[in-house]
C-alpha cells in the first residue's frame, strides 16, 4: 500500500575526536515511507541527530559514516558526490534545526534566504524566486509577509524565525523533511503553533517526515511511529500507545518514567535504581509554619522599565513563606526571568518594594547587593548549566568560590570539608570536584551550579529554568533534588519555568504572568486542572502530553 | 545614518583635541630647551633669543597651543624653520606619492589577502592551507627594508622589469606611476597581507562552524555561494577592523619604504624633519597621520554597520 521512502540499513558513524574515534551511530536501521511521520526519539548522545545529519549529508568533517546504507528513493546517499548531492540537499530532502535563529543568516534578508534556496535548485529569475518566497512566507502563515521579506533574523520572534526555516526547507517541494529538534527552546504555545503548522504543511504536501525530539510528548503527539534511539542503536520501535502503555525496552520504560506528565508526581519520575547516585540525608519532617509568621518574602508593586517602550514587568505583587515553592510560569517576554532576577537583586525595580525576611532589600542597588549579609540568604540556580560555570573553575572552585567570598571561608580543611558536604547533598561525586565544566555532563554541571548556590545556606532559591538544557532522565533526578532540597533544609523555592508539567509537580503555587502582569495564580493543581483564564488554558492545552493520540492522521 | 556618521564626526573632535595637545608638547617633552634645541650647536645667546621670540616660546604654555590650534583651524601649519616654506606647502607636495604608494598597498592587501585568507579557511589544514599560513609567518617576520632590497635587486637590477627607485606622478600616464610603485607596494604590504590573511582566516573558520552555514548547505548551495554570500559578509567585521588598524602599520612602514626606494613621500620628509629638528614640519605631519588614522577609524565604523544590520547606529 505504502511505498518506502527512505531506508537505513545497519547505519554506523564514527566520529574522531582528540580522545580518539567514538562510535555515536552503531547499527541503526529504519524506514520511512511515504507522508509519514516519523519520531525518532532519545537523550542528548543517542545518535538521533548524528542519523539525522548522515542521511541529509550534513555530517560535521570529523564524522564519517564506517558502515550500512541509506537508501532514498533506492538511491545511496552517502555514496553521493559533488552535483549528484547537492540536486538532493534542499530539494528532494531538506532539515529544519534546533534553535532557528542562529540557523539563519543574520545579517541577510530572510526573504533573500528563501530566494537562495529556490534558486539554488530551480532556473528562475530573481523576481520570480522572490516572488515564490514571498508566498512561502505566505504558507508558513507569517503575518504581513511583504514587510518581513526584507527582516533580519534579529528582527523575529523564535517562532517566526523556526517559520522562515520551515519555508527554506519546503521551498522545492522535498519527499523527506528531516526535523531535529525544531522546537526545543520555543515556549509551550509557539511550540504548538509550530508543530501543527509542519504536520499541516506536511500532509498538504505529502511530504515525508522524521521528528526527532527529546520530548515523547511532542513525538507522541504528531507521530503515528516512534523509534527510541540509546547509545547510537534503536532500542525499541512502536506506535506512541503501544510505547508508552507498555514500553518493552528498559530504556524506554526509564524515558516514559521520567517524562512528567499531568498526573505525574515527583516520586514517579526515576526509577528505582537510579535513585542510588543521590547519597540519602536522613530526612526531617516539615516544620509546619506557625499561623502568623511573617513571610520571608513579600514583593509589593514590583515594576521594570527598561530604556524605551513599556513596561517588562508591571504591579508585581506576592509573598513566600519560608520552605515554601512557587511557579512562576509564562511565554518568553512575559516578564518572568525579568522578575526573578529582580527579586534576586541583580537587577534593580524601577517600582516597588522586596522585602527579605523583614528588611526591606528593594532599594539597594543591585551593584552593591554582594556586600549585603542577605546575599548568603538569596542565591540562584541559572538556566544553562554548560555556559554558566566559568570554564576555567574545576567544580570545587566553582562551590568554593561563594563559601569564600560571602562565607569568609579561607582555603583549608574547613572548606574542603564543607564543599564537600554540598557536593554529597546535591548528589556529585567527590571525585568528580577537581574536574573542569567540560569534563562533566549535563546533569553534573547542574549539580554543580546547585550545590553553588546551596553552599551558603540560602533560605530564598531562585531557580531560571535550571532544567530546561537537560534530558528528562536528568531533570528528573534534579527535580528530586530540589524537592528533597526544600523538604530537608527548608529552603524556599521561586522556580522560573515554562514546563507547566515541571512546575505542577515541584510547585506548591504558581503565578502565571502574561505581559508582566500576573493574569492568575494559586494552588497549582487547581489552577491546572481549572484554569480561569483564556490564558492559562491555553498555555495547559499547549502541553503536549503523552496520552494523546496521534493529530496527524490525514497524512496517510 | 547621516546623522550617526554627524555624530561620529562630532565625537572624534575630543580625539582630535587631545591628539592636537600632545603633538603640540613635543617640543615640550623633548628634553631641553625647546629654543636652544632648534637653534643648534653653533647658535649664539642672541640666536637662540630671536628664535625664542619669533616662535613666541616666551609666552607661557597655554596662550602658545591656543593661538597654534588657533592657526591650525584656519589652516596655517606654520612654517618651517629649515627651508622657511609654509609646513602646509611642504606636506602638500609630498601628499601624492605617499597617497599613492599607501593606496596602491591597501588595494593589494585586500584583492591578495582576503582570498588566500578564504581558501585556507575553506581548505583548513591541508596542504594549502599551511603553505598560505606559512607564508604569512614568513611576511610577518621580514623586515620592510630587507623584503624591499630583494626585490629591487631582483626585479630591477637583475630581471630589469620594474625601475629600481624613484617615483612619477600619475599626472605623467598610469602605468609609469604603477610601475614605480609596485614594488615598493610589495615590500610594504608583506606585512599587512600576512596579517589579514591570518585574520581572515580565523574570521572565516569561526563563522564556517555557525549553523547558518549548515543551512546553507542544507539548502543544497555551492561552495562559493556558501563561502563568499553567507560566510565572507560575516566574517567581515573582524577582517575591515584589521584592515583600518593596518593603516597604522603601512603609515610606519612607508616612512622606511620611501627611504628604500627613494620616493619623495611624506615618509622621507618625515625623516629629514626629524634629523633637523624641524617641530613645525614634524607637528604638521604627525598632526596630518593622527587625522588620518582618526579618519580611517571613522570609516570602519560606517563599513560596520553597513555589513551588519545588528549594529544599531
Amino acid at each position: 500500500m505504502s511505498e518506502v521512502l527512505l531506508s537505513i540499513d545497519g547505519l554506523h558513524v564514527t566520529f574522531s575526536t582528540r580522545r580518539g574515534m567514538v562510535e555515536a551511530v552503531r547499527g541503526v536501521t529504519l524506514s520511512v515511507e511515504k507522508g509519514e511521520m516519523l519520531g525518532l526519539v532519545g537523550e542528548s548522545g543517542s545518535g538521533k541527530s548524528v542519523t539525522g545529519f548522515a542521511t541529509t549529508r550534513l555530517l560535521d568533517p570529523a564524522g564519517r559514516v564506517t558502515g550500512g546504507k541509506i537508501l532514498f528513493r533506492g538511491q545511496d546517499v552517502t555514496k553521493l558526490r559533488g552535483d549528484d548531492l547537492r540536486h538532493l540537499q534542499g530539494a528532494a530532502m531538506s532539515m529544519i534545526f534546533q534553535n532557528p535563529r542562529a540557523a539563519l543568516n543574520p545579517i541577510r534578508g530572510i526573504g533573500l534566504q528563501i530566494a537562495d534556496a529556490i534558486l539554488t535548485h530551480k532556473k528562475i529569475s530573481k523576481d520570480a524566486a522572490r516572488a515564490e518566497a514571498l508566498d512561502l512566507l505566505r504558507a508558513v502563515q507569517i503575518r504581513d509577509p511583504e514587510a518581513r521579506m526584507n527582516a533580519y533574523p534579529h528582527e523575529l520572534s523564535g517562532g517566526m524565525c523556526q517559520r522562515v526555516m520551515i519555508a527554506i526547507a519546503i521551498s522545492c517541494n522535498p519527499a523527506l523533511l528531516i526535523a531535529d529538534e525544531p522546537t526545543t527552546g520555543l515556549d509551550v504555545t509557539t511550540q504548538k503553533v509550530v508543530m501543527d503548522l509542519l504536520a499541516d504543511i506536511a500532509a498538504a504536501r505529502g511530504m515525508a517526515t522524521i521528528l526527532i525530539t527529546h520530548d515523547l510528548g511532542l513525538a507522541a503527539r504528531y507521530c503515528r511511529r516512534i523509534a527510541v534511539m540509546e547509545r547510537g542503536r534503536i532500542v525499541e520501535e512502536a506506535s506512541p500507545k503501544t510505547l508508552f502503555s507498555m514500553p518493552q525496552h528498559a530504556y524506554t520504560r526509564r524515558l516514559v518514567a521520567a517524562s512528567p506528565t499531568a498526573t505525574s508526581r515527583i516520586e514517579d519520575l526515576v526509577t528505582e535504581e537510579e535513585r542510588e547516585g543521590v547519597v540519602a540525608v536522613a530526612g526531617r519532617p516539615r516544620t509546619e509554619v506557625a499561623h502568623g509568621t511573617p513571610p520571608l518574602l513579600e514583593v509589593r508593586k514590583l515594576a521594570k522599565r527598561f530604556d524605551k517602550g513599556s513596561a517588562a514587568v508591571a504591579d508585581f505583587s506576592m509573598t513566600m513563606t519560608g520552605g515554601e515553592s512557587v511557579g512562576l510560569v509564562g511565554e518568553s517576554g512575559s516578564g518572568k526571568s525579568t522578575t526573578s532576577r529582580m527579586i534576586c537583586r541583580l537587577i534593580d525595580p524601577s517600582e516597588g518594594d522586596i522585602v527579605f525576611d523583614g528588611q526591606s532589600i528593594g532599594h539597594i542597588a543591585s551593584r552593591d547587593f554582594h556586600h549585603s549579609p542577605l546575599r548568603k540568604d538569596i542565591q540562584m540556580v541559572f538556566q544553562d548549566p554548560n555556559e554558566s560555570l566559568n570554564p576555567r573553575y574545576t567544580a570545587f572552585d566553582c562551590i568554593a568560590h561563594p563559601l569564600m567570598r560571602l562565607g569568609g571561608m579561607r582555603p583549608g580543611d574547613a572548606l574542603r570539608k564543607r564543599v564537600d558536604e554540598c557536593a554529597e547533598r546535591v548528589g556529585l561525586p567527590l571525585d568528580l570536584l577537581p574536574r573542569f565544566p567540560h569534563q562533566l555532563s549535563g546533569g553534573q554541571k547542574a549539580r554543580v551550579g546547585i550545590a553553588r548556590a546551596i553552599a551558603c545556606r540560602p533560605r530564598l532559591l531562585v531557580l531560571d529554568e535550571p532544567t530546561a538544557a537537560l534530558d528528562v532522565s536528568v531533570q528528573a533526578v534534579v527535580l528530586q533534588l530540589l524537592d528533597r532540597l526544600r523538604r530537608e533544609n527548608d529552603i524556599a523555592l521561586l522556580f522560573v519555568s515554562h514546563d507547566l508539567n515541571v512546575v505542577r509537580m515541584l510547585c506548591d503555587r504558581t503565578i502565571v504572568l502574561r505581559n508582566g502582569g500576573i493574569v492568575e495564580q494559586g494552588e497549582s493543581r487547581a489552577l491546572f486542572d481549572n484554569p480561569k483564564t483564556d490564558y492559562t488554558r491555553k498555555l495547559v492545552e499547549a502541553i503536549p502530553h503523552i496520552d494523546t493520540g496521534p493529530v496527524l492522521a490525514a497524512a496517510l | 545614518m547621516l546623522s550617526y556618521i554627524l555624530r561620529r564626526v562630532v565625537a572624534t573632535l575630543p580625539v582630535m583635541a587631545i591628539v592636537a595637545l600632545f603633538v603640540f608638547s613635543l617640543l615640550y617633552i623633548a628634553p631641553g630647551d625647546p629654543a636652544v634645541v632648534i637653534a643648534g650647536d653653533q647658535a649664539s645667546p642672541e640666536d637662540v633669543e630671536r628664535i625664542r621670540q619669533s616662535l613666541g616660546l616666551d609666552r607661557p604654555f597655554l596662550i602658545q597651543f591656543g593661538s597654534w590650534v588657533w592657526r591650525i583651524l584656519h589652516g596655517d601649519l606654520g612654517t618651517s624653520i629649515f627651508t622657511n616654506l609654509p609646513v602646509s606647502t611642504m606636506i602638500g607636495q609630498r601628499l601624492g606619492p605617499t597617497l599613492s604608494l599607501m593606496v596602491i598597498t591597501l588595494l593589494l592587501t585586500i584583492v591578495v589577502a582576503v582570498p588566500l585568507g578564504v581558501v585556507a579557511a575553506w581548505k583548513a589544514g591541508s596542504l594549502i592551507d599551511r603553505a598560505i599560513m606559512g607564508f604569512a609567518v614568513f611576511g610577518f617576520s621580514l623586515p620592510v627594508f630587507v623584503v624591499g632590497y630583494v626585490l629591487a635587486y631582483v626585479f630591477a637590477l637583475e630581471l630589469e622589469w620594474l625601475p629600481v627607485q624613484g617615483y612619477t606622478p600619475l599626472t605623467d600616464g598610469f602605468w609609469p606611476w604603477l610601475q614605480n610603485l609596485i614594488l615598493p607596494a610589495i615590500a610594504l604590504g608583506c606585512v599587512y597581507i600576512a596579517l589579514v590573511a591570518r585574520i581572515t582566516r580565523a574570521a572565516m573558520l569561526e563563522v564556517l562552524q555557525q549553523d547558518y552555514i549548515r543551512t546553507a548547505k542544507a539548502k543544497g548551495m555551492g561552495q562559493s555561494g556558501i563561502l563568499f554570500i553567507h560566510a565572507l559578509k560575516n566574517a567581515a567585521v573582524p577582517i575591515v577592523t584589521v584592515i583600518g588598524l593596518g593603516i597604522a602599520l603601512l603609515i610606519g612602514g612607508a616612512v622606511v619604504t620611501e627611504s628604500v626606494f627613494a620616493i619623495p613621500g611624506l615618509g622621507r620628509l618625515t625623516i629629514d624633519a626629524i634629523l633637523r629638528r624641524d617641530y613645525p614640519v614634524i607637528q604638521g605631519i604627525v598632526l596630518l597621520f593622527s587625522f588620518v588614522y582618526v579618519l580611517v577609524n571613522l570609516m570602519i565604523d560606517v563599513i560596520y554597520t553597513l555589513v551588519d544590520p545588528r549594529i544599531r547606529y
